[in-house]
């Protein structure tokens, strides 16, 4: 237990560290929301009724930022061979550094997302369902893009790569987070069935993408 | 039987047989197929001859998802064994794979514009056959990103075993959006709803479909076996050369 603390203390610290790594990925969520409306148009009810679809789709984005770095400094420095020499269970170990990393720089994109709402006129209960949608599926986002960001590691310019193997399996997540502000939103009560049901994909997620990730460091190793 | 064919000469016998047998009976069943489907068959009363287009469609949406099955098959037989063969049939499926699933998408497509007036409806089954060509995508791409070859065959047999779990869960999460796609109409518990005459030619495309995908696997397994001895003769020559 004390390994995996320290693991996950440790992917939390180096995200702060080393100038503007951590805020990234929120950074990027406002820039794309802020530019969203000025490609559709300032028509409010529009704005609203796609607000949940381009604010979850924005946060899957904004989660592929950190990926490629997450495994890929890691791999070329040679921390994924020790990782593996370590009694440890590796696929507990992975899921520290992803939640690692995680904790410290995804925590605001949930705020972002109940701002962001409210920016594009959706009702204030809407906007709240969205953003706990949306902190429901960074678990599942996160491990995801550490699935792929463990594939590609090391691999130059593997973002592109790591977008490309991560988007489709982020597409269950995406509809039922984004579908959760969507009903909300609808006033529709299927909104509760679809926020646990992003809950119940990332909860899966936890459950087996940790394996996932644990085998391709493994294969990438040697 | 797996072991047996892991052997690479073996392996090559088998190949130069199986290659000439997938040849002929893909020339044979997709002949009598297509003439079937496109002369010997009766017009569909509402379809009129648009209907044929569906005995391209189905066998390569078939195609699409039994390639799948059949890469994630070879992926898991080289993970677990560490067949090289395995992982040669994986890397060999995967674009013979995406053509079908291509294929699918765009009959699909022209299917789609005389019966429901529209090219692209984001229907369950279209979205996910599209979600499908992504991942045979993702998996071509991290296979030619990958340089060393036994990472590379690592790495993208794990992507493609998840793929199956990701593609079993994206079906079911599509199906939240109301479907324009006609249901299931072959395989039914209480017998196809298709008349025996639309039947017979689908049966025989799928079946030629099925050769054919085959006969290029083969192909192309015995061509990559023969490009990799080639050159290693090459890299054997040099070596001796600078010696």
């Amino acid at each position: 237990m004390r390994v995996l603390t320290a693991i996950f203390a440790r992917e939390a610290r180096l995200a702060w560290a080393g100038g503007g790594g951590a805020a990234g990925p929120a950074a990027f969520f406002l820039a794309a929301i802020t530019l969203a409306p000025l490609a559709i148009g300032p028509a409010a009810d529009l704005l609203a009724a796609v607000a949940p679809g381009i604010l979850a789709f924005a946060a899957l984005l904004s989660v592929l930022q950190s990926a490629e770095r997450l495994f890929g400094d890691d791999f070329s420095d040679g921390t994924l061979d020790l990782y593996l020499l370590t009694p440890t269970s590796l696929a507990a170990l992975c899921l520290a550094k992803v939640m690692g990393q995680a904790s410290a720089t995804l925590w605001p994109l949930p705020l972002i997302g109940v701002l962001g709402g409210l920016m594009y006129g959706l009702p204030p209960l809407s906007a709240l369902v969205l953003g706990a949608a949306l902190l429901a599926a960074i678990p599942a986002l996160a491990l995801i893009a550490g699935f792929a960001g463990a594939l590609a590691a090391g691999i130059k310019r593997g973002g592109l790569l790591i977008a490309l193997i991560a988007t489709p399996m982020m597409v269950p997540v995406l509809i039922f987070a984004a579908g959760a502000g969507r009903t909300a939103f609808a006033g529709d009560e299927r909104a509760v069935a679809n926020l646990l049901l992003t809950l119940a994909i990332s909860l899966g997620t936890v459950a087996l993408a940790p394996f996932g990730i644990a085998a391709a460091v493994r294969g990438r190793s040697g | 039987m797996l072991s047996y064919f892991a052997n690479p000469q073996r392996f090559d016998r088998l190949a130069r047989i199986a290659i000439p047998v997938f040849a002929v009976l893909t020339l044979i069943l997709l002949g009598a197929g297509i003439y079937m489907s496109f002369f010997a068959s009766p017009p569909d009363y509402q379809q009129g001859d648009t209907v044929r287009i569906m005995y391209v469609h189905v066998p390569a949406a078939y195609m699409a998802s039994a390639l799948y099955a059949a890469l994630a098959g070879a992926s898991f037989v080289y993970f677990v064994w560490r067949h090289a063969i395995a992982d040669a049939a994986a890397a060999v499926i995967a674009p013979i794979g995406a053509v079908f699933t291509a294929l699918a998408l765009a009959t699909g497509s022209i299917w789609g514009k005389p019966m429901w007036g529209t090219w692209w409806e984001w229907d369950a089954r279209m979205t996910s056959v599209l979600v499908l060509f992504l991942v045979y995508l993702g998996y071509m791409a991290l296979r030619s990103a990958l340089e060393d070859a036994q990472q590379a065959a690592r790495a993208s047999a794990i992507l493609a075993m998840a793929g199956v779990i990701n593609l079993v869960i994206v079906k079911f999460s599509v199906e939240w959006w109301s479907s324009l796609h006609q249901p299931a109409s072959v395989f039914r518990a209480d017998g196809p709803t298709i008349h025996s005459s639309q039947l017979w030619p689908l049966g025989l495309m799928a079946l030629g479909y099925t050769m054919l995908a085959g006969w290029l696997v083969f192909y192309r397994l015995r061509t990559r076996a023969i490009a990799r001895r080639a050159d290693a003769l090459l890299r054997q020559k040099e070596a001796g050369g600078r010696r």
